[in-house]
């Protein structure tokens, strides 16, 4: 396990304790009077996690180093005289801990006060409330009437610290997770803290604004408001959104993520702790997955266009027209896979088209050859889709290996005469979308399937279908990332009502003149392309996620 | 055990007859309509003015309720005449009738920070508790004494910030008790 978060180049300096390794050695402590097993060498702070406690703190996060400096985590240790902070010091067997003494609580309450002495308080306008960490300790621990008769000290507010981060310097509590996380994941050196006392603010050096792949992440760990996501900001109160948990589909390296929703659409992204496939983080690339979901790119209806008329219509009427015009259809129908779909998906429109419409002419659509294998050395992968490995996989398992050019020679020569294209659902990781809709477009009768919306497309006469499919928020599914670690996500929810799935569009298909066969139960049956041993841990709960607040 | 057998007194006619209360209300009617006319006759003659008249005639005149009446909203300004409201949303968490809808936006002045650019009420579905009021943290919205809400279509009766704060009744907006500039100069 721990070797696949390495491996992955994720720093996880104390992954040793967050991730379960079976080996680990347990020590017995005492926790609030009561008796806890924990790893041998966590520190304290790590125990109450791993039995499920509640304990203030700022400053320690489980993917960054220790700091030490907001001084919340204050524990009373037995036969030690002062209080403790619980993230730096580890566990001995036979501990007394204790985080629940007047004497705790007490520290706890003013070190929030300390915390809050220049604070702005401008929790109206600020975005992090709601899931603040000062609001939900302040409640939590601190509920006292500040003592403070001082002027609050003025600092620089909304600072473009980089394209995607605006700073609020007042808001900052100075816990360091944003320094510590450019100098030890994204490894950038970008941020600082400059000045001191209580003129010390975060800061970039001139010239080098936090510009890397990996800035939002310094927005989720910030434990108050002072980072906040430039495109998120303003946009939707965070108590007014829901959320859920899926996969990224923006390269093939398949982060956990939560999306963020409502009725208007989806907001924003942020990582899901998997120690298997991300960790703690996701790159900025990747929350940009959820603007071509929302329902302005998407393609609402399906539309025909022949001898220089188009019409719109459900898509399911399209879906059963296609049915009886792609049955028996033989060699001269193709069909063009893209790395966006899940394997279910693969698995029933390949069988469809070697059985039902009796063709092995199914094609592999790549995005970007050149780059295809690169690797950041963090997380972001050259492969820009979520399931190129799932395609591989069930292409191999039903014998199927053509190559582009028999399908361009194919189209040449008229031997192929109907293309369905399961076109790209981010249309943006695709720069050759251009010149493929032009070489495809050349065929007697194009079918595209596609989630978004494309003016190329739009504007093409001939021959041609646009159908609207669902996005990867719309349907349940497996995508299979690079390392081959089968994902499977649940539908999140509805976007564009009229969308069908791959599998939705074979059942349809299927169904026309084909009274005679049970309705097909999708290709589920089919022999699964991927083994069972293949089969990793997907998303999974564990003791960060589960009691940490978003935070 | 003995069974005891209670009486049931069952309602005589003369308690649920209805007609004395109906000749009673009549006869108040009846006692304001002869009491206008004493009062009215001398008015149009131009020999008294009126005074005991308990009705009003509406619509050419109007009513006034207190000024602590929770009628129709206002959004109140700042000194400058620029909105009070800071888009917090606070209010629209708040209404049980869920008819606020503000669109928040990034304002040029980072003092002013976040502001509404859309801010609509649908009146029709607004339950006027004034809930919205009260969670305001910045006296930016208030509930007025203006009770009529006439209109001739649906449209008007989502109330914009044209109308919340600068229609005509207003005479230019009513001035919010929560100044901001004050507040940053005071070191708050
Ligand atoms: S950082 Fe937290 S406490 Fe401070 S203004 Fe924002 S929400 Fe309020
Ligand atoms: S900006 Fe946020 S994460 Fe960075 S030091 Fe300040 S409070 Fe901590
Ligand atoms: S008065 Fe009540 S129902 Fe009407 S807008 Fe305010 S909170 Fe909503
Ligand atoms: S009216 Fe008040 S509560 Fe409502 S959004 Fe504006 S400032 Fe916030
Ligand atoms: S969490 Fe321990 S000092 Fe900050």
């Amino acid at each position: 396990m721990l070797k696949s978060v390495t491996s992955s180049g994720v720093a996880a300096p104390q992954a040793t304790t967050g991730a379960t390794s079976p080996q680990a050695k347990m020590v017995t402590i005492s926790i609030n009077g009561k008796e806890v097993e924990v790893k041998e060498g966590s520190t304290i702070i790590e125990a109450y996690y791993q039995s499920g406690l509640d304990i203030a703190h700022y400053c320690w996060h489980p993917g960054l180093s220790i700091a030490g400096v907001c001084r919340l985590c204050m524990v009373e240790i037995e036969g030690n005289p002062r209080l403790q902070i619980a993230c730096n010091t580890t566990v001995v067997a036979g501990m007394k801990v204790n985080n629940s003494s007047a004497k705790v609580k007490d520290a706890v309450k003013w070190g929030l006060d300390f915390h809050l002495i220049n604070h702005p308080l401008d929790c109206p306008i600020c975005d992090q409330a709601g899931e603040c960490g000062l609001q939900d300790q302040y409640m939590k621990y601190g509920q006292y009437d500040s003592e403070m008769g001082e002027q609050k000290v003025k600092k620089h507010k909304v600072v473009d610290l980089g394209p995607r981060v605006v700073l609020d310097s007042e808001r900052c509590i100075l816990c360091s997770r944003c320094v510590r996380f450019t100098d030890e994941v994204s490894k950038t050196h970008e941020l600082g803290i400059f000045n001191r006392g209580d003129r010390a603010e975060i800061g970039t050096f001139e010239g080098k604004p936090l510009a890397n792949n990996y800035s939002l992440n310094t927005v989720d760990i910030c434990p108050v408001g002072a980072l906040t996501s430039r495109d998120f900001r303003f946009r939707q109160r965070v108590w007014f959104l829901k959320n859920a948990e899926t996969v990224c589909t923006g390269c093939s390296t398949g982060c956990n993520v939560k999306v963020y929703f409502n009725k208007e659409g989806l907001f924003r992204m942020k990582p899901v702790y998997n120690p298997n496939v991300n960790g703690h983080w996701m790159c900025d690339v990747g929350r940009d997955t959820y603007k071509f979901v929302n329902k302005e790119a998407r393609l609402l209806e399906a539309k025909v266009v022949s001898s220089g008329k188009s019409q719109e219509m459900p898509a399911m009427e399209l879906a059963k027209k296609l049915g009886a015009t792609l049955r028996g259809h033989g060699t001269s129908a193709a069909l063009v896979l893209t790395g966006s779909y899940s394997v279910e998906e693969y698995e029933a429109i390949v069988s469809y088209f070697k059985t039902d419409v009796g063709t092995k002419n199914i094609y592999h659509w790549i995005n970007n050859p050149e780059t295809f294998d690169s690797f950041d050395g963090l997380l972001f992968r050259g492969d820009k889709n979520p399931n190129t490995r799932g395609l591989l996989e069930v292409l191999k398992a039903q014998g199927i290996s053509g190559s582009w050019k028999e399908l361009v020679d194919g189209i040449g020569t008229g031997a192929i005469k109907t293309v369905v294209v399961a076109g790209p659902e981010n249309q943006a990781n695709f720069p050759d979308m251009k010149v493929k809709i032009a070489e495809l477009s050349k065929v007697a009768k194009l079918v595209w399937l596609t989630s978004g919306k494309n003016a190329e497309l739009d504007a093409l006469t001939g021959d041609v279908a646009l159908l609207p499919v669902k996005s990867y928020v719309e349907k349940a599914g497996s995508f299979v990332n690079h390392a081959g670690l089968r994902q499977q996500v649940d539908r999140v929810m509805t976007v564009v009502p009229g969308a069908v799935s791959l599998t939705e569009l074979v059942d349809l298909m299927k169904e026309v003149g084909d009274a005679m066969t049970v309705k097909s139960t999708a290709a589920t049956e089919t022999v699964p392309a991927i083994s069972a041993n293949q089969i990793g841990q997907g998303r999974i709960n564990n003791e960060f996620t589960l009691s940490r607040g978003v935070w | 055990m003995a069974i005891a057998i209670e009486k049931v007194k069952r309602a005589e006619a003369t308690d649920t007859w209805y007609m004395p209360g109906i000749l009673w209300g009549l006869l108040l009617t009846f006692k304001s309509l002869v009491l206008n006319l004493i009062d009215y006759i001398p008015s149009v003659v131009g020999v008294k003015k009126r005074q005991i008249m308990p009705t009003v005639n509406y619509p050419e005149e109007k009513y006034e309720y207190s000024p602590r009446f929770k009628g129709n909203h206002v959004l109140t300004v700042k000194k400058d005449g620029s909105l009070r409201c800071t888009a917090c949303m606070l209010c629209a968490t708040n209404c049980p009738a869920d008819c606020i809808k503000i669109t928040a936006s990034e304002h040029e002045d980072p003092s002013v920070e976040k502001f509404p650019i859309a801010y609509e009420i649908d009146i029709l579905r607004c339950v006027f508790c004034g809930f919205c009021e009260e969670a305001c943290p910045v006296d930016a919205i208030r509930m007025g004494p203006e009770w009529q809400t006439p209109g001739v279509n649906g449209s008007e009766f989502i109330y914009d910030i044209k109308h919340l704060a600068y229609r005509p009744q207003l005479k230019g907006g009513i001035v919010s008790v929560l100044d901001e500039k004050e507040r940053h100069e005071a070191g708050i």
